[in-house]
């Protein structure tokens, strides 16, 4: 009967703890976009002539195909992260796209109408070289697969092998690439560097070596740096001192062992100086041989298109200045694509005739590029038949900043993916201004009063302003009712971007790991303003700071981007706007030194900015900005700024003091011994989150108070030892002024990644027990004890006893990515983790579940305080999942932001995929549901009201009858 | 008095300082290292076929993934529905079929370093138990993944259904319906009436239960109606 009870009461609490989606709430709230890398591959998909596929592989181990209409994905597979998942090589044939997958580990072969998987098979080990598809008698039936020191053969139905074969000498040859023409033959080219290379055919049928060659060319060191094959077998190499080209028909009945060497002085062409030429060849089918043409770079944008002809080469056009260049095959068409720059805000893409090199009529297209986007770095053309047998194209522009752009003649934009926001490392919420009228609203009650009349003058002023908004708005509202409905358009601009009356709508900054910055609208997704630094080092890290929110009008707000070289240390600063993204006039300072640490201060200068430290290597402190103003603020309050400095490397935390002199003093270090553990992270809590109550109400009515410390801090340590008996996950709380120990606890058999959220007066954290082989979530609670010692201010200084600390563990039954915790405005709402599973799914579980107080048998209190009955396992409940089947690929980090209402806080998702909801962590207790039923209360009130008439006038009826009798 | 004022503005600082601090220590990615001293050893092949009753694989498979031991290993399912997840070292993984529309359960599977497969069910408080499942693996959807809650939708039904509805509106029609129908001034009928009363409270030492509340409650006036009701209405039953 008790388990019954209990059973029963279970049911009733998970049952008020759903915090799940109506299925109509669906896309009103929140949105996703899915992205897929920097693109490495790229293949149209020409196999069928109306096919709208390109298919994409990516640096982010990403396998997609994008629709060319639209830029969406038809299909994604997501691999594992690393190299384990890097793609090396995409070869696409017909409908059957070939991967080689982790440094040739893995060969796969993907369905690209369907999406899903034709074959997978392991190929040997062995560091991958390069892949191609085999042909013979018009039909590609195999692929080569070249390692260093093997090469096999592999049939495209079944991926079965057909042959392999030892590459000889492959200590010493350095084979780099492979070749067919469709002959029956496939050539494995080594080198030697600057001695021979090595020329090896083989029989596609059996493997067995048709010819092996060595030829001179003390000149080469990489073949795939400076040699191309083409027309009938020609391996053409190029070098640059002295410049010449270099030729060798691989034609196997020739035995020469040298290559005839054409200077490139004698077709009078010069090379650029300090440029390495580069050769561009193209083989429109690979059962068949390449092109007789190919493209000779002689400089950064000088390029030539060249013929081999019987032994000649024939220069059939130069392209000064040319940026890019592409081939591209339609039908029996070849045609060669060259972007050449405009102006400086746009560049132009010609179509030339592959075979003459002449000009192809009405082929100009314009790409306009982005004055805050990046150079195109790469295209790719999707030639078509037209009817009248002449070629149209659309292009694919691939620049620096990992935008994609598709482009249609004459230059109409048909899509663009900034794929730069697959790798969000940061990002901020930032409250949007207030519209115009509002500003003037507010600031009639910033001014100082000067006199009654005028007073009343700007009160009646903007009551008018009022009016005159209102009237504007209504006007809109007639104007707009009476267009059709697929007209009105509300589109959001910076221009017409005002916080709303919740404040639910803000501007999401975010900075990517290519040092691009946007700035999205966090209601509907859309990107108002991107800026792109070029100057970002790709081992970057960032740090993104809110100086100045929108609420000081007239000044901007202002936001910082604190950008440090990893290997070096060096920062720069970035000072923007962060509605706009315009780079703000203000200068950031110069920083010589490498900066170890940075602490945006409470404190304001008379601008309310508020003030950034830097501490650089001699543990010198600047400010920024760093007027006299605040560095007399500074100066009173330097007794009490501490900070504290994580050295990783040596195991090493200390505290630091600044001084009057904006100098600093160490007051505290504490050493974790490196043989044993390494830290792995350090956090303490976010500094705009909010306790609502002190303690909490225990069952008898007692109240038990919160060890609410501003300055704690979590360490977690893991142990250098990995073997599964021994290793441990060890956390350690600190306090950052004092540097006292305030609590330490060891897992035993527990291994990272660690997952961990620091809030309040709780911590939880998430590893992997070896010994169970399950994850795990542990939470520890601090509590000060049934009194106070000081309940109107904390302070680490003083504070005598020790917290007292329960300890919880769970088993949860899903590996996890990411972790955070939710947070409102005021911390009256409870609190939910919000959890990033690998499958794709973002739980929200309730913290009442990770609650150490949770008893292992019911009592009459534990009733009375809620506490839900311990149960080891935590549920995973789909109905929990904030994102529904938008599942979110990679969860790197869960940004959670309050909004002007307690009930409701701000979710942003990030990884490879951006999402964006809003959560109700107690439901919305401030606002009437959206599925307040207006309807029924309406009606009964109504039925209410007329029951009374009635039953009045019945009243008065009887009463009147019995008057009568 | 000034110190007073100081000290929560000298905490403020304080906290907001150290909070901000931790945020620019990088840390070094930690697991990496403790992966790589595995020896390279043999490497297996965990195989299966994950099926969808009633629905064509086309339509899903292009959205699934195998997911082993979180995202230790991926494999990619095959146009047919099965799939082989490569490259995995000896050990114990609990292997995973995602996708966004239907659920699957999780299974484990034990590779012995011979490279011997079984699987078995997940049980991750009693984790030595086994309870075999069939190898290579069959994992067959139990449907699709249900993420939506219910609106609470106000129907005539669910309010006369409600059971507090039900035992106000019951009584209601006994009192008002019963006199109605039974003539009470029939001296047999009365006579029966009180022959079942006596029946259903047997025991006349008893204190009835009406009273009691009506006892209990008296003393404070603001419950004193809701007994008063159910006194009215009980004694009027007995009094017939």
């Amino acid at each position: 009967m008790a388990k019954l009870i209990l059973l029963w009461l279970k049911c009733i609490i998970l049952y008020n703890a759903v915090d799940a989606v109506f299925e109509d709430q669906v896309g009103k709230f929140d949105w996703r976009q899915q992205y897929v890398g920097k693109v490495r591959f790229s293949h149209f998909d020409t196999h069928v002539q109306s096919s709208k596929k390109v298919l994409v592989a990516t640096e982010n181990n990403v396998f997609a195909a994008l629709n060319t209409r639209t830029g969406e994905l038809f299909w994604r597979h997501v691999d594992k992260s690393g190299p384990e998942g890097n793609i090396d090589a995409l070869l696409h044939h017909g409908q059957d796209a070939i991967l080689v997958v982790g440094n040739g580990r893995l060969l796969r072969s993907w369905d690209v109408n369907v999406g899903g998987l034709n074959w997978e098979i392991v190929l040997d080990s062995g560091s991958f070289q390069k892949a191609c598809l085999v042909g013979q008698q018009g039909t590609v039936k195999h692929v080569a697969v070249l390692k260093k020191n093997i090469i096999s053969l592999h049939y495209l139905s079944n991926g079965h092998q057909k042959w392999i074969e030892n590459l000889p000498d492959s200590e010493t040859v350095d084979y780099q690439t492979v070749y067919s023409g469709g002959n029956g033959e496939v050539y494995a080219l080594g080198i030697v560097p600057h001695s021979h290379i090595v020329i090896i055919a083989y029989s596609t049928d059996d493997g067995e070596i048709i010819k092996q060659i060595s030829v001179e060319a003390p000149w080469l060191s990489n073949i795939v740096a400076s040699c191309a094959v083409i027309g009938q077998g020609v391996l053409i190499c190029v070098d640059s001192a002295p410049p010449s080209l270099y030729m060798y028909n691989l034609n196997p009945n020739m035995d020469d062992l040298q290559m005839t060497q054409i200077p490139l002085q004698s077709l009078g062409l010069e090379v650029a100086p300090d440029f390495q030429p580069v050769l561009v060849s193209h083989q429109p089918n690979s059962a068949h041989q390449p092109l007789s043409e190919f493209f000779l770079q002689l400089g950064p944008d000088n390029f030539l298109l060249l013929q081999f002809n019987n032994g000649q080469i024939v220069t059939l056009r130069d392209f000064k200045p040319a940026l890019l260049v592409s081939f591209a095959t339609t039908g029996e068409k070849t045609i060669a694509a060259v972007m050449s720059p405009k102006n400086k805000t746009a560049c132009s893409i010609n179509l030339f005739s592959a075979e003459t090199g002449r000009r192809l009529l009405d082929t100009t297209l314009i790409f306009v590029m982005d004055p805050n986007g990046g150079k195109p770095e790469k295209i790719y053309i999707q030639p078509f038949l037209k009817k009248d047998d002449s070629v149209g194209y659309r292009a694919m522009v691939q620049t620096e900043d990992h935008t994609l752009t598709f482009i249609q003649q004459p230059g109409r934009v048909m899509w663009t993916r900034e794929e730069a926001l697959s790798d969000v490392v940061t990002m901020e919420m930032v409250d949007l201004p207030l519209t115009g009228t509002q500003a003037e609203l507010e600031g009639e009650f910033g001014k100082k009063a000067d006199g009654l009349m005028s007073m009343v003058f700007k009160r009646l002023s903007s009551q008018l302003i009022l009016l005159q908004a209102w009237i504007s708005h209504l006007w809109k509202l007639f104007y707009d009712a009476r267009k059709p409905r697929s007209q009105v358009k509300n589109e959001v601009t910076i221009e017409n971007l005002s916080r709303d009356e919740f404040n639910l709508q803000k501007m999401m900054v975010m900075v990517t790991a290519s040092g691009k910055l946007f700035g999205i609208d966090s209601k509907t997704g859309s990107i108002l303003w991107r800026h792109y630094l070029n100057d970002v080092p790709s081992n970057a890290a960032f740090k993104l700071m809110v100086q100045r929110t929108t609420a000081h009008f007239p000044h901007p707000p202002q936001c910082t981007l604190l950008i440090k070289d990893k290997d070096t240390g060096l920062t720069t600063l970035h000072v923007f706007n962060p509605i706009f993204g315009k780079k703000s006039h203000v200068t950031p300072p110069a920083l010589p030194q490498p900066i170890l640490q940075s602490l945006l201060l409470p404190l304001m200068d008379q601008d309310y900015a508020k003030v950034l430290l830097l501490v650089d290597d001699q543990y010198k402190v600047s400010a920024f900005p760093s007027t006299k103003n605040v560095l007399q603020q500074l100066q009173e309050m330097a007794s009490s700024i501490f900070f504290y400095l994580v050295d990783s490397s040596q195991g090493r935390l200390s505290g630091y003091r600044l001084r009057t002199d904006l100098s600093t003093e160490q007051i505290w270090e504490v050493v974790i011994p490196m043989e044993i553990q390494r830290i792995v992270s350090v956090k303490g809590k976010r500094p705009n989150e909010h306790v609502h109550s002190q303690g909490r109400v225990m069952g008898d009515r007692s109240v038990l108070y919160k060890y609410l410390n501003p300055n704690l801090l979590a360490v977690v340590t893991e142990s250098t030892d990995t073997h599964q008996e021994r290793s441990f996950v060890g956390i350690i709380l600190i306090d950052g002024v004092t540097g006292r120990i305030i609590h330490e606890a060891v897992q035993r058999k527990a291994r990272g990644p660690v997952h961990i959220v620091h809030s309040e007066n709780w911590v939880v954290y998430e590893y992997w027990s070896t010994k169970s082989r399950r994850n795990e979530f542990s939470v520890i609670e601090l509590y000060e004890g049934m009194e106070l010692y000081n309940s109107t201010v904390f302070s680490s200084l003083d504070r005598p006893h020790a917290p007292q600390v329960l300890q919880q563990s769970y088993i949860f039954p899903s590996a996890i990515s990411t972790m955070e915790a939710t947070l409102t405005e005021k911390g009256i709402t409870s609190r939910h983790l919000l959890i990033g599973l690998p499958s794709g799914g973002i739980l929200s579980l309730p913290k009442m579940f990770l609650d150490p107080r949770r008893p292992e048998i019911v009592s009459e209190q534990s009733r009375e305080e809620n506490l839900i009955p311990y149960a080891p396992e935590l549920m995973i409940r789909t109905e929990w999942f904030i994102n529904y089947n938008q599942s979110i690929s990679r969860v790197q980090g869960i940004h959670t932001s309050p909004s002007g209402l307690e009930s409701t806080c701000l979710v942003v998702a990030y990884g490879l995929d951006i999402y964006q909801t809003r959560v109700y962590p107690s439901k919305q207790f401030d606002v009437l549901k959206d599925d307040y039923d207006y309807m029924l209360i309406s009606s009964v009130l109504l039925a209410l009201f007329f029951a009374t008439m009635i039953s009045k006038r019945l009243a008065e009826v009887k009463l009147l009858n019995r008057a009568w009798r | 008095m000034w110190h007073r004022e100081r000290i929560p503005l000298l905490l403020a600082f304080v906290q907001s300082v150290l909070v901000v601090g931790w945020c620019f220590t990088e840390m070094e990615a930690g697991p990496g290292a403790a992966m790589s001293t595995q020896t390279n050893g043999d490497r297996f092949k965990i195989e299966g076929r994950a099926i969808v009753p009633g629905v064509k694989t086309q339509d899903w498979v292009s959205t699934a993934r195998v997911l082993v031991d979180g995202e230790e290993h991926v494999g990619f399912l095959r146009t047919d529905g099965s799939f082989a997840v490569n490259d995995v070292p000896s050990g114990s993984y609990v292997v995973e079929v995602v996708t966004p529309t239907y659920r699957f359960e999780a299974v484990r599977v034990d590779i012995t370093s011979k490279g011997k497969m079984r699987a078995r069910l997940v049980n991750y408080i009693k984790t030595s138990e086994v309870i075999r499942q069939p190898y290579p693996l069959q994992i067959r959807s139990s449907g699709p993944h249900s993420y939506f809650m219910k609106r609470e939708t106000w129907g005539w039904t669910d309010f006369l259904m409600n059971p507090m509805v039900m035992m106000m509106v019951l009584p209601l029609l006994i009192i008002v319906l019963l006199p109605k129908v039974v003539n009470t001034n029939d001296p047999e009928m009365r006579k029966e009436m009180e022959q079942s009363m006596n029946m259903l409270n047997p025991n006349p030492e008893l204190p009835d239960v009406s009273e009691l509340m009506t006892k209990l409650f008296s003393g404070s006036k603001g419950s004193s109606k809701a007994g008063s009701s159910s006194k009215g209405t009980r004694p009027a039953a007995k009094r017939r």
